[in-house]
């Protein structure tokens, strides 16, 4: 709680986040889907659900490549022979 | 409301596209695409002032992140203003207080740092989100650039 009230928005960074910071990928990607649906669709007609559904596509693709990156350290390179 | 994509080949909208820079998705507005200029607009501005709360405006410096600013810059001249605000109240003392780092030539005096400069990963997303705000409205100004106005008189008509 004290990190919270010493905390000055906009001046000093925002340390609350602690080990939690990857969850900022979900407000980055949805704002990059607004500009880029904003941009690239034909229509504005059902603007927000196409921005909530690349979201969730990027976010899931994002996350498979966390999950593949991990095995891959954690289980294929232990098996490799260090001789 | 129904507005077509009518990005085609004819004349380049330059003046849109400087307004763009200036206050992004100010390009699609005057082109009379209000809709897709206030969501990008939006957008933009979010994802930067976001970086800026996470990160504190020591994400944007002109002079130790010169590369980083270049793309941040895109998102035009909130990343100056930020840039401005971390040296004028931050890099100068008067928000928090100035210490000596460790000099990286042992013959010259020790730097002066804020007490606000941090290395942390806040600092690192925070450079993130304003750079990702700079190129994506680089995307939008280009996008300015090329789209045919709403009206068949022109931009601003």
């Amino acid at each position: 709680m004290s990190v919270l009230v010493a905390w000055i928005p906009f001046l000093q960074p925002m340390t609350a986040l602690g080990n939690a910071w990857w969850l900022l990928m979900v407000p980055l990607v949805f704002g990059v889907s607004v500009v880029h649906r904003a941009v690239q669709d034909p229509t504005m007609d059902g603007y927000w659900g196409r921005v909530v559904r690349l979201s969730v596509k990027a976010n899931a693709m994002l996350g498979l490549l966390a999950l593949a990156i991990y095995l891959f350290v954690y289980f294929v390179i232990p098996l490799l022979r260090a001789d | 409301m129904t507005q077509q994509s009518d990005s085609v080949d004819g004349p380049l909208n330059w003046f849109p596209a400087l307004m763009g820079w200036v206050l992004p998705g100010l390009g699609q507005v005057l082109l009379g695409h209000r809709q897709r200029g206030f969501r990008a607009m939006g957008g933009i501005l979010g994802i930067f002032l976001a970086g800026v709360l996470v990160g504190g405006v020591d994400c944007v410096d002109r002079r130790e992140d010169a590369l980083w600013f270049y793309a941040q810059a895109g998102a035009g001249p909130i990343a100056f203003a930020t840039d401005w605000a971390n040296s004028a109240l931050l890099k100068s003392g008067k928000v928090g207080r100035l210490i000596p780092s460790p000099p990286s030539n042992p013959r010259l005096p020790p730097p002066q740092v804020t007490s606000f400069k941090t290395v942390t990963m806040s600092n690192e997303i925070g450079t993130l989100f304003c750079f990702t705000a700079g190129l994506m409205n680089v995307v939008v100004i280009l996008d300015a650039l090329r789209r045919q106005p709403a009206s068949p008189r022109g931009w601003g008509a």
